[in-house]
């Protein structure tokens, strides 16, 4: 267990208060779903158990559109499936009827396995394509309920299940629904603030980091899937209940566009922006008869509104910790003698060894022929000349590139070529020569994405907010905080990041790298933008994290700081060690002068 | 039989051909897929059926006015969906921002023109049964169309600026070609194609709202099996598909035809998501 | 010297410039007169491709500001600023692959009256006889070296007044460098300003009247070509020091 310094321990009653502006809109809505039945008539009823299950299906899409960024446009595919599923079920078209309450769930199960199905193309597909397969779906499932008479009455459709008193009455089904939807908020919200969500948002915005830290894509999105698919089909069994009777008409286009919509008005990346989107657009309608006719223009006249002038959405508008300005004149102060007591000292007995490593872009050879070893607790600079093989050499190591000949090494275990996303298991972390960051979230949550391999809360645990997985959150949150006092952007945690610096965004990528406690460090050019006094604490660091026992491999184009610093210096140039040995013996060196100034 | 799946099929895939080749302009400028080509060919039949047998225009001047009406709204789309997107670093937005604009397309089409389909009116008045007007136009104004790109692209010098700025934006800017006036030209010859695509399948869609969707769903297939910017691929797989889904919908019926397609659809894209003769995609890191 | 000299063709003050949240070029002053030319040194990563852009518009300039021919430019696009004279041919040697060798070449004329494009043209190949006689093949069958040369010739359809290259040499056998730089004399000759960035030392300060180098951004270093011991003294500013190569010519 690693020790965490400075930050208070919080009682109970401090973390609820602290959490309470969150919660506040939240309860303000149940308590107006509450007692909307005793302020209206049963018509509103109607339209705040659609609203209700409307939100049951999209507080799930939320999942894969808001956060991991895939646009399944077409997710009323999953609505009638779920509709069709229940209303059978219930019926007993196809085996003996089954009581409704056992109906949902197994419509849920199914809907988890086509939303699956629905969404694995997103790891095939870009963007456009994947959201016009799931148009294709949609469509398909639409067809099949027109054509599979026997069991979905075809055009003529079929009678939606019934709820057992006291649920068979408008408000009774009301509360009901509202039931659900509150228990969704909850789980969704659940999943938003766990390693899961933050991993998520990660693969949406900054999806190489996200690899070099360990997290794989496809588990996390067939998590995701399976949760909202479900989510869904519950939604859609609810729905068929509420229509009385279901056609394959009642499932257009529209709906479909109305989730979609909900979530982006809403804002990416939120809870509270897409429930608000979705009480919005299942009202617009009602609120004038005119309107409702012209509802789909409005929701996309609202669409592109916001992704024209306002892409946060709602939940831009009502961020308002974020309008706080920042101080303009913030100085990046590290303390790298606080890093003992956040990073326990490394077993240092394994060396990072390349032999003959060899790779070619089209016809050039972009590295030929390389040795080079790191070893624990050095500091190794990698220069040279532009297009000499310095970066592409680190994008070997973290594994984006596999090398057509040679061998990487971690003392005995050899380094599988082309897999990125094992690099952090085998205690290896980089930076990048532009920073690679997550704007949209806060600065802590992009240190806290570090450390997302060190989680041990299932899916399951963190969606029902388990004890395992808010202790995961506590200790990822509070070595988060550590590491961001070591590299003294402390005062920055809550800030988004986008707001920052690019100086303290590359010291941000140096303390999520170090939430793993990583053997080895890869560090891309990071003193590039930096200022004189940047740099020299940089070097302060540097050096503090290779005390520790880290060995760091150090790309730089600045040679104050790679001749500072360096144990042992390596020189590329064409993709071949020009030269290699002390800073001393390096910066003498006939050929290295001659490499740089072009003879 | 096989002649009337031969018919069908070929004047549905030259339609399918001619909205992909739609897809295709506007991307090759802006590297944006847009929402609305299947919408401009929706409104090639809708303006044509308007301008003629509403306002009981001579067929010339309904035509023209309804290439105009569809360059405008190609226009319309670079400003209001394209543009302003482009300068922000969020490539996603594109997809919102023409789905958007694409979605208010339909539904004006669906309140003001309405929701049944509407007959469009016998052009030149030759041909039927197999040959009918109906099958045959399509592809004459399929080809006629590719031969005016091929004619543009390889003998105007606007043509061979078109292809400079889809084939290296940047070199194109520092080379002080007007890259923003040349975007918007290309937006107003896809709106044209898709003009033309809607107009001369006129007689087999209808003028009918809900083909902005369809059209966009089926002109995609093409440029997804072809290759995103190929125009070439674009053709034949649009022909293919047409031909597909006429045997289909004789061989099973209607409703499992749509299903093939898909399913087709789906598979091949995951198969080669490039398209089959599709370009590899540039290098992440 | 004369009391008053004339107005330089480009004079740069202050200018800042980067990508995005990224700095580079910190207040940078700078200058080219007419028909003269000009190197402009530094290592890797010094700003020296950045300077190039913002000055033709390509990155927008965030401080300072840029003059051509008595004219502000500052933030003008590429297209105006090669109307005014100042053409900036990039780096990588980026032709278009799938249009042919005279296509490349009208469409760099393409602001041009249609009836001079032609004879701008020949006069632009007369530079390069080399690809002259390759004129109706594709851009992507021409070597790296041809490539590198056309789009030298696309820069000369314009006439500049100020010639902007960035590294001409990159990739080039040390005979194709040779000749790129022979036709920069000839530009110098004819009156033409040549604004060269350039990685070879030795073959830059043979081509230049003036050099200036560029170091993290900041111009450290400014003098004639014709001073003795530059290149001890140009090594100092990359390196901070001074090694024991000897200078060789």
């Amino acid at each position: 267990m690693t020790a965490v310094t400075s930050t208070p321990a919080r009682s109970e009653a401090g973390a609820w208060r602290a959490m309470l502006p969150q919660l506040a809109p939240f309860l303000g809505i149940l308590a107006v779903a509450m007692i909307l039945p005793f302020v209206s008539n049963d018509y509103w009823a109607l339209i705040g158990t659609r609203a209700a299950i409307y939100w049951v299906l999209v507080s799930g899409l939320n999942l894969v559109v808001g956060f991991a960024g895939h646009l399944a446009i077409g997710y009323v595919a999953l609505l009638t499936l779920g509709a069709y599923t229940t209303s059978v079920l219930v019926a007993g078209n196809v085996m003996p009827p089954v009581p409704v309450f056992a109906a949902l769930p197994i419509a849920g199960a199914v809907g988890a396995v086509f939303g699956v199905i629905v969404g694995l193309p997103a790891l095939r597909l870009r963007t456009f394509y994947f959201a016009m397969s799931t148009l294709g779906f949609a469509t398909i499932v639409t067809q099949i309920a027109l054509a599979w008479q026997s069991v979905t009455g075809g055009g003529i459709g079929i009678v939606g299940p019934e709820f057992p008193a006291p649920f068979n009455t408008a408000w009774g089904y009301y509360y009901l629904c509202v039931g659900f939807a509150a228990f969704c908020t909850w789980m969704s919200a659940n999943v938003a603030h766990s390693r899961f969500g933050r991993a998520l948002i990660a693969v949406r915005d900054a999806e190489v980091a996200a690899e070099a830290t360990g997290i794989s894509k496809p588990r996390m999105l067939i998590a995701i899937f399976l949760f909202a698919g479900s989510l869904a089909a519950v939604a859609g069994g609810l729905f068929a209940s509420l229509q009385t009777y279901i056609t394959p008409d009642a499932f257009t286009f529209d709906l479909s566009i109305l989730f979609f919509i909900a979530i982006l008005i809403g804002g990416r990346g939120s809870i509270l922006g897409p429930m608000l989107g979705t009480i919005i657009l299942t009202i617009l309608p009602e609120i004038a008869a005119p309107l409702a006719a012209w509802s789909t223009f409005l929701y996309a006249v609202l669409l592109l509104v916001i992704v024209l002038v306002m892409p946060g959405g709602i939940a831009a508008l009502l961020d308002f910790r974020n309008r706080r300005p920042l101080a303009s004149n913030r100085a990046i102060v590290p303390r790298p003698t606080a890093l003992g007591g956040v990073l326990q000292v490394r077993a240092a007995n394994r060396t990072l060894c390349l032999r003959g490593l060899a790779l070619s872009f089209g016809n050039v050879r972009a590295i030929d022929g390389l040795d080079l070893d790191v070893r624990p607790g050095q500091i190794h600079g990698l220069i040279g000349p532009n297009g000499s093989g310095k970066t592409t050499t680190l994008n070997v190591i973290s594994g984006y590139y596999a090398a057509k000949a040679g061998t990487m090494t971690l003392g005995e275990d050899v380094l599988p070529p082309g897999m990125p996303a094992l690099r952090a298991y085998s205690g290896i972390a980089r930076t990048f020569q532009t920073p690679r960051v997550i704007g949209e979230a806060s600065v802590l949550q992009n240190v806290m994405i570090g450390g997302t391999i060190e989680g041990q809360a299932t899916f399951v645990e963190a969606l029902l907010a388990l004890p395992r997985h808010r202790r995961d959150e506590h200790r990822l949150a509070a070595k988060a905080r550590a590491l961001l006092g070591v590299v003294g952007l402390e005062m920055l945690a809550d800030v988004r990041a986008d707001r920052l610096q690019h100086s303290e965004l590359r010291f941000i990528e140096i303390a999520r790298a170090l939430m793993l406690e990583p053997d080895f460090l890869l560090l891309d050019e990071p003193a590039a933008g930096l200022s004189s006094d940047e740099i020299e604490r940089l070097a302060a660091l540097i050096k503090a994290i290779s005390k520790r026992g880290t060995g760091v491999l150090l790309v730089e184009h600045h040679a104050d700081l790679i001749f500072d610093i360096c144990d042992q210096v390596t020189v590329l140039n064409l993709g071949r060690t020009l030269a290699a040995g002390t800073p001393a013996e390096i910066r003498v060196h006939k050929e290295v002068v001659s490499a740089y100034l072009g003879a | 039989m096989l002649a009337s799946i031969l018919a069908s099929g070929l004047a549905a895939g030259a339609i399918y051909a001619l909205v992909g080749v739609t897809y295709n302009t506007m991307f090759s400028t802006s590297r944006v897929m847009s929402f609305t080509a299947g919408q401009l060919a929706m409104l090639g039949g809708v303006f044509g059926s308007m301008f003629m047998l509403k306002m009981g225009m001579p067929i010339i001047v309904g035509f023209l006015l309804t290439l105009v009406g569809c360059a405008l709204i190609g226009v319309i789309t670079e400003f209001v969906a394209v543009r302003p997107v482009l300068k922000s670093l969020d490539q996603h937005l594109y997809v919102l921002s023409t789905l958007a604009l694409a979605l208010m397309i339909q539904q004006v089409a669906a309140i003001e023109w309405g929701t049944e389909p509407q007959p469009f009116p016998r052009l030149i008045g030759w041909g039927s049964g197999i040959w009918d007007e109906k099958f045959w136009l399509p592809v004459v104004a399929c080809a006629i169309t590719i031969l005016g790109l091929e004619y543009l692209y390889r003998r105007t010098l606007v043509g061979r600026a078109f292809l400079a700025i889809a084939e290296d934006n940047f070199a194109a800017r520092a080379l002080g070609l007007p890259e923003r006036n040349l975007r918007v030209a290309s937006y107003a010859l896809a709106g044209i194609i898709g003009g033309v695509a809607g107009f001369s399948g006129g007689q087999l869609l209808l003028a009918f709202f809900a083909n902005g969707a369809l059209l966009n769903f089926y002109g995609f297939v093409p440029v997804a099996l072809g290759g995103l910017g190929n125009n070439r691929g674009a053709i034949i797989g649009g022909l293919a598909l047409g031909l597909f889904q006429q045997a289909a919908n004789f061989l099973v019926g209607g409703i499992f035809s749509s299903v093939a397609v898909f399913t087709l659809f789906i598979v091949v894209l995951l198969a080669a998501p490039q398209g089959l003769f599709g370009a590899a995609t540039a290098r992440r890191v | 010297m004369l009391t008053s000299a004339p107005e330089p063709l480009l004079a740069v003050a202050a200018l800042e410039s980067g990508y995005g949240k990224i700095r580079v070029l910190h207040g940078i002053d700078f200058a080219v007169s007419p028909g003269e030319v000009v190197a402009l040194l530094g290592p890797n990563g010094a700003g020296k491709t950045t300077m190039l852009r913002a000055l033709s518009g390509l990155l927008p300039v965030n401080a300072g500001h840029v003059r051509f021919g008595g004219r502000d430019i500052t933030n003008a696009t590429p297209r105006e600023a090669a109307r005014a004279g100042l053409v900036h041919v990039i780096e990588g040697h980026r032709v278009f692959t799938q249009i042919s060798v005279t296509d490349n070449l009208l469409l760099a004329g393409y602001d041009l009256p249609r009836g001079e494009r032609a004879a701008r043209v020949e006069e632009a190949l007369s530079f390069f006889p080399e690809i002259a006689e390759k004129r109706h093949e594709r851009g992507g069958a021409l070597s790296g070296g041809q490539q590198q040369m056309l789009t030298v010739a696309q820069g000369l359809v314009r006439r500049p007044r100020l010639l902007m290259l960035d590294e001409p040499s990159a990739g080039l056998s040390p005979v194709l460098v040779d000749r790129v730089l022979n036709v920069v004399a000839q530009l110098r000759s004819q009156g033409t300003a040549v604004l060269l960035v350039e990685q070879l030392l030795e073959k830059a300060l043979a081509a230049a009247d003036r050099v200036y180098a560029l170091v993290q951004g900041h111009i450290v270093l400014e003098a004639p070509t014709s001073e003795a011991n530059l290149p001890q003294r140009i090594e100092r500013a990359y390196f901070g020091h001074e090694s024991h190569v000897t200078a060789s010519s």
